[in-house]
């Protein structure tokens, strides 16, 4: 049965009120331009996106900082679990859930009861600068946890590492980039003009739930 | 059955019911014989079926009801616990009518000359007093003391109109005639209501005054006591002293849960919600031990409430067993707020918080919550607090700075590190983390501050390229080189 008229002038006015909001059942909007648009709107809710970023300068940080800016900007409430207690606010971000953890496993241990909380439906886990000893510990039976505490909450949950570890993520993105010391003086646009984002594997929807 | 009853008496079955509301002491007391002894310990005020069944009176000293069934049961008389009982009858018998008696420990008389579906409400009171533990039985009657005789034989229910004969056949001593009048009066072949009643009355008043013509009255139902209203106190608090101490865990978790539950029902009769639980705990040695629990989200649900009570006691670690606990709560009126389209507050903020201190006690509590910056420039100056209830990400404005530069990332304590310098300038760094010949160098730049007090500090930084391609942050400060950070 279709839609009534009414309904559909109504969807229509909320999608032109609230632009950011188009296709929320789908995907969790990061309000990051360049990452929505290569994902086809933002990352896959009920699923684990992971972002590797194998060189030690390459604007790992700067995406983490966009994306925390670009949810506050959409008034998003977000939950940062730091593996190694390593961010540096640069401006207020008072929606903003730090969990500053200093070991691999206590990250773990912190994902764990922020997915299960699910009140908030965007999260990311950043493993950038934990050391590979120890995340090469981290059995794959976690991340499958993971994915289907994410699938079951419909939230989403980023991790941002140098390899790839997260063996249950829906989609691989790999920003490979290496950035100059003049870039400590140039503007963040700029910058990020020269991100190559890339999709290096991203699993089809069932195969990712039987996975 | 009349059609508009008058008057309402509900009455705790005994003080026994308290004891033996759970499924397991009534299991275990519906065989064995118990009986609850006067606050001193000395005398047997109550008893159990099966303790009646052994012969044990009312007044029996304890020697004497042991001797009569050793396998007795014993239980001293709680006179603080029983208060709050009778408080929560109070407050429960409010919630169908405002105009109630506090008539006698255990019994509280309504005037519901004015209420609607009287079957109904009174049903639903005896339910919730069930609920808690209490079994209870109500009567109602055209004055009080017909429903006070009324709630006595009641089971649980009894509707009594004034012609009814049904209370004809109960024996004196359920007026609680004093000892003398009553052996005047069997000594007349004078053993029930009715036969008092059919007595004429100015005969009885002649010759037993006016407490024989009070009695007559009341075996008439012609009792014209006007009923004294009061209104409950607003005060939500259960306690209770064990008799015996406790050094585990569970009989005491068992406890507040069972005290959670009443006081629930208790806020649910005022239309209140709980906000703040206060827990009181007197420890063998005297200690006391007092902890306040804010509820982020008022809530009346039993099992929030007791996953935050026990969240704290399980952390509490005590010097001495339990002798007594106390347990307080302070209502709060309903929040109202509504959920937008597509902002909103939390969903469920109760279980938000919960995780917070879930986290807080993984990570420490300085290690979660919204980073804020403290007014100084002196770098990684921040404080973390944990965000309020009604967190939400609604019309919140963050300050727009020029976004210029790659973000940090920190090393939490800086790494201490050896750097030579040629010309001032920092040209390789040894550390344990990143070690080679600088090949690029930004600095240095200079930062101070608190130069008035013993607070001052000093830090000279440099941004630095190595030979693995990542640009760190040096910082050197009272001759002290450390690698403080990495640009990503």
């Amino acid at each position: 049965m279709s839609a009534s008229p009414k309904i559909i002038e109504l969807r229509k006015i909320l999608a032109e009120r609230f632009p950011q909001e188009k296709g929320t059942h789908l995907f969790t909007p990061t309000g990051w331009p360049p990452l929505d648009s290569l994902l086809g709107g933002g990352l896959p809710k009920g699923s684990i996106t992971q972002l590797i970023v194998p060189n030690i300068s390459a604007g790992g940080a700067i995406i983490l900082h966009e994306i925390i800016e670009a949810m506050h900007k959409h008034s998003q409430c977000v939950a940062l679990i730091d593996g190694k207690n390593s961010f540096e606010p640069s401006i207020d971000y008072p929606l903003l859930l730090w969990i500053r953890c200093h070991t691999a496993t206590q990250a773990l241990k912190a994902t764990d009861l922020v997915l299960r909380d699910s009140n908030l439906p965007f999260n990311i886990l950043d493993f950038k600068q934990n050391p590979d000893i120890e995340l090469r510990k981290i059995p794959g039976t976690t991340w499958y946890r993971f994915q289907r505490i994410t699938e079951e909450n419909k939230s989403t949950l980023l991790t941002i590492t140098r390899h790839p570890i997260v063996s249950s993520a829906q989609i691989n993105i790999s920003l490979t980039h290496q950035l100059l010391i003049d870039d400590l003086t140039s503007f963040r646009s700029e910058i990020v003009k020269h991100f190559s984002l890339e999709i290096i594997r991203r699993r089809s929807q069932l195969k990712y739930r039987y996975a | 059955m009349s059609s508009r009853q008058l008057s309402l008496n509900v009455m705790l079955e005994d003080r026994w019911s308290d004891l033996v509301s759970s499924p397991v002491f009534e299991e275990t007391f519906a065989n064995i014989p118990a009986a609850l002894l006067d606050q001193n310990g000395i005398h047997v005020i109550e008893l159990n079926p099966p303790a009646e069944r052994a012969g044990i009176r009312p007044g029996s000293s304890t020697s004497q009801a042991i001797a009569r069934a050793p396998e007795l049961v014993l239980h001293t008389r709680a006179l603080l616990h029983e208060q709050h009982l009778q408080t929560t009858l109070l407050q429960l018998a409010y919630s169908y009518s405002p105009f109630i008696e506090n008539s006698a420990p255990g019994i509280c008389t309504l005037d519901v000359k004015k209420t609607r579906n009287q079957q109904s409400g009174v049903r639903k009171l005896l339910t919730q007093l069930r609920a808690i533990g209490l079994k209870a039985q109500a009567g109602t009657g055209p004055n009080p003391e017909i429903a006070l005789q009324a709630a006595k034989i009641a089971d649980p229910i009894l509707e009594i109109s004034h012609d009814c004969n049904l209370l004809q056949s109960l024996s004196l001593e359920s007026l609680g005639p004093s000892p003398f009048l009553l052996d005047i009066l069997k000594s007349w072949g004078v053993h029930t209501l009715g036969a008092l009643a059919r007595l004429p009355r100015d005969e009885i008043g002649q010759r037993l005054g006016l407490e024989g013509l009070s009695l007559w009255e009341r075996a008439a139902g012609r009792s014209t006591k006007a009923l004294q209203f009061v209104q409950p106190s607003e005060t939500f608090e259960e306690s209770i002293d064990f008799e015996q101490r406790l050094e585990t865990l569970e009989p005491l978790l068992f406890i507040l849960r069972r005290f959670l539950e009443r006081l629930s029902l208790r806020t649910e009769a005022v239309y209140l919600l709980i906000a703040e639980l206060h827990l009181n705990l007197i420890l063998e040695n005297g200690e006391k031990i007092g902890r306040s629990l804010q509820i982020p989200a008022p809530t009346r649900d039993v099992d929030i409430l007791y996953g935050i009570a026990v969240q704290y006691l399980e952390t509490l670690q005590t010097t001495a067993p339990v002798i007594s606990f106390h347990l307080e709560i302070k209502p709060s009126k309903p929040h109202g707020h509504q959920f937008d389209l597509f902002q909103g507050k939390l969903r469920d903020p109760n279980r938000f918080f919960h995780t917070l201190a879930r986290l807080a006690a993984l990570v420490g509590t300085e290690q979660v919550g919204i980073p804020q910056p403290i007014n100084t420039h002196r770098p990684d100056s921040l404080q973390i607090q944990m965000p309020e209830f009604d967190w939400s990400w609604h019309g919140v404005q963050t300050k727009r700075r020029p976004k210029v530069g790659p973000g940090l990332r920190r090393y939490r304590p800086g790494i201490i590190a050896n750097v030579e310098l040629i010309d001032d300038k920092p040209v390789s760094v040894q550390s344990s983390l990143i070690a080679g010949k600088i090949l690029e160098v930004r600095g240095p730049w200079n930062l101070s501050g608190n130069w008035w007090d013993h607070t001052r500090w000093e830090i000279r930084e440099w941004d630095v390229v190595l030979e693995n391609g990542g640009i760190y942050r040096l910082a050197q400060s009272l001759g002290q080189w450390e690698v403080v950070g990495v640009y990503d």
